[in-house]
Order: C-alpha cells, then structure tokens, then sequence
C-alpha cells in the first residue's frame, strides 16, 4: 500500500515536473535594439528579407501613385507630412521599429508590456485571454492584443487598429489583423515576424521580421514631444521653424 | 572631416532593412545634403528636446560694423545623440564653437549638424554614422 501511495506521489511529481517543463517561457525582458547582422554581427541571426506588399487592384493604384508622389516630392527636396511630423505616434505595427531606437518588453505570466522609446509608446498584450470581435474594440494605435506561449514562441494576436494608423502608408479596413510570432533565436538575439492580413485591402498577407539584439543595462531614454520645430506650409511642404534671438 | 558619414545612419538603416523600419519623425530632405557649410560663432541655447535637440547660434558677421547672423541648427533626438556620445549639458550659452551643417534648401539660416567642435576640442556629430563614436543599428 505504501509503495503504491509513493508510486502515485512520484507519478505526480514527475508529471507535474514535465508540465512546468514545458510551460516555462523563454524569459524576453529587457530592452533590444534593432539588428542587422552587420558590424560583426551574425548575418545568419539577421532578419530574413521582407515579403512582397501585394494590394487589391483598387487599392494598389491610389498607394503606388501617392508613394511616388511623395518619393518625388523627397526628390525635390521637399518632403510632404506624414503623422509622425506632428509627433502623433506610430502605432501598430510600425511603432515596433523605428529608426535606432530601441523597445523594452517586460514580461509577466499575465501581460507582456511593451515600450518603444520613440514617442514612447506603450502596447498591452493580455497573456491566454481570449481575443474580442472586431467590431468590440474601439479603433485605436495599439489595439487589443492576447498573447500565448506556443513552445519557446509567444504568439501575439492584434485587432482594432484605426483608419489614420498604417504601416507603409497601406490603407486597411477594420478587418486588419496582425499576428506576430516573437521568439529568441539566440539568447540575446529577438525575432518578431509580422504578418499583416486583411482581406479587404491586401492580395496576400504582408509579412516581414524585425531582428533585435539584448542592451543589457541600457537605460531607456524619455521621449516627450514637446518641442517640435517642424510644421507644414500652405503648400503642405515640411519646414522648420527657426529659433530666432 | 575624416570619419564623417555624409548620409544620414537612419536614412540608410531604412534602406537596408527593405524599409520595413519606419524614419525617426520626418523626412530630411528639406536638407541640402550635397552642401556643406561651417560656422563658427557663439552659443545662444541649447536645447536637450524631442523629436530633436537644437543649437541656436550666433554667427559674427565678416564686416566690422556687420550684425550678427543667428543660425538654428537641428540635430537628432537626445537617445540618437546619446548613443554617439553626446551629454545633455555638452553646450552652454557663451559657448564658441565652430559646426559644420547641410544647409537648409530654402536658404533660410538653418540646418542639420553633421558635426560641431566643442570648446574643449572634442568633435561630437549627429547620431550613429555621424560623428567620431559607433552606436546601435548593428
């Protein structure tokens, strides 16, 4: 009888032990920075190339020809306004690389948090919860985001997303759904593939990977946008303002 | 000056990365890039801002009895300048210092550091890619 009760005990254990195995996360705190495998990097750990934007046809004339225009108006030396010149923030999924700057993710059991220090943004991902219909969340740059352990991968759905908020100027409807795949190829080396559907706009899911490397002791920068010099004239030409006496 | 990228590092991060990175703020096409002009003169702010720091300066004039000439000097924000080596208390007013910029192309007196010379001799630039000292974007 006792060396069954001890049999049963250790089969809990062992079971018990295995379940928590295999439901530890690969711990993803910290703060990274954009990678790209060059200055002795490891290209093999740097970002796969992105995939091809493939629109609807009567989406893919207006935003072929607005990117060109505006690809001309550089050329001219006078850029027109996106959002970011009046320091409205990115949103998703833009906001999860921009430029040098990096993100922190802080990670719990229940929520991974996620800091860009570029306009500090802010993104909540609500671990094993279920994700709300479309047409429940009120547009917004982050949307909602649920998150779940998939083996070493966390798996992060996003819904929500508002009209003014794209990537690569690519319209959308409110059928836009992100989904990233977000795990460490290396202990310090982060991969996020994101994969951009939406049936109303895009031929084909838009996917692409953002690589990040560990900064281990990097102290995240503020960012309050509170002296923006630029502005954009009557002809919609960005200037700066200039500083005077 | 040897060691100074003439291109911008987050232009050509963006470039490189199939631009799927977005530009930090704006574009800096309002820049004349190809064109580069050097200042001396004295400090009259320095501000550690976002989305970018800026360096008001003025510029004596050649003339004797000329005036003085302010100029506005648009840098990076404090995390780019950071990550070259830049402190926010780098600058004073009363400073003198010489900078070389890409000048505005609507030729009004201002435009973008590519590099300054502090009075202590340090040459400090704009960013990773833009002066003497590495920083992210590996």
């Amino acid at each position: 009888m006792t060396e069954r009760l001890l049999c049963c005990a250790l089969s809990v254990l062992c079971v018990s032990g295995v379940a928590a195995a295999q439901s530890a996360p690969p711990d993803i705190s910290g703060v990274w920075g954009p990678y790209r495998g060059g200055r002795g990097g490891d290209p093999s750990l740097a970002p796969p190339p992105a995939g091809p934007i493939v629109l609807r046809p009567e989406y893919a004339g207006p935003w072929e020809a607005r990117r060109a225009s505006e690809e001309d108006a550089i050329a001219r030396g006078e850029p027109v306004a996106t959002p970011a010149v009046f320091c409205v923030p990115y949103g998703m999924p833009t906001m999860m690389s921009v430029a040098v700057y990096p993100i922190e993710i802080i990670q719990t059991p229940a929520q991974v948090t996620i800091v860009a220090e570029a306009f500090s943004e802010v993104r909540r991902i609500y671990m094993d919860r279920p994700q709300a219909g479309i047409g429940e969340v009120p547009p917004g740059y982050y949307g909602r985001s649920v998150g779940r352990w998939e083996d070493d991968t966390l798996v992060v759905d996003t819904v929500g997303i508002k009209d003014s908020v794209q990537y690569q100027r690519i319209p959308h409807s409110d059928q836009m759904r992100i989904t990233e795949r977000i795990r460490l190829l290396a202990p310090d080396i982060l991969h996020d593939e994101i994969t951009i559907e939406d049936p109303v706009v895009l031929g084909m899911p838009v996917t692409y990977t953002l690589a990040y490397r560990r900064m281990p002791g990097y102290e995240m920068v503020e960012f309050v946008c509170d002296n923006n010099r630029e502005y954009v004239d009557e002809d919609g030409v960005i200037r700066m303002r200039l500083g005077g006496n | 000056m040897p060691g100074i990228a003439r291109v911008p590092a987050i232009l050509v991060a963006s470039l490189l990365a199939g631009a799927v990175t977005a530009g930090a703020h704006h574009s800096f096409a309002m820049f004349d890039q190809t064109a580069k002009v050097t200042l001396s003169g004295v400090v009259a702010r320095f501000e550690w801002t976002n989305p970018h720091a800026y360096i008001e300066i003025d510029v004596p004039s050649s003339d004797e009895d000329g005036a003085a000439a302010h100029w506005t000097i648009e840098l990076g924000s404090p995390s780019i300048l950071l990550q070259s080596g830049w402190k926010f208390n780098d600058l004073e007013p009363g400073d003198e210092v010489t900078v070389e910029i890409s000048p505005l192309r609507n030729g009004s007196p201002g435009g973008l550091l590519e590099y300054v010379v502090l009075p202590d001799g340090r040459t400090l630039g704009n960013g990773p890619g833009r002066g003497p000292s590495g920083g992210a974007g590996q």
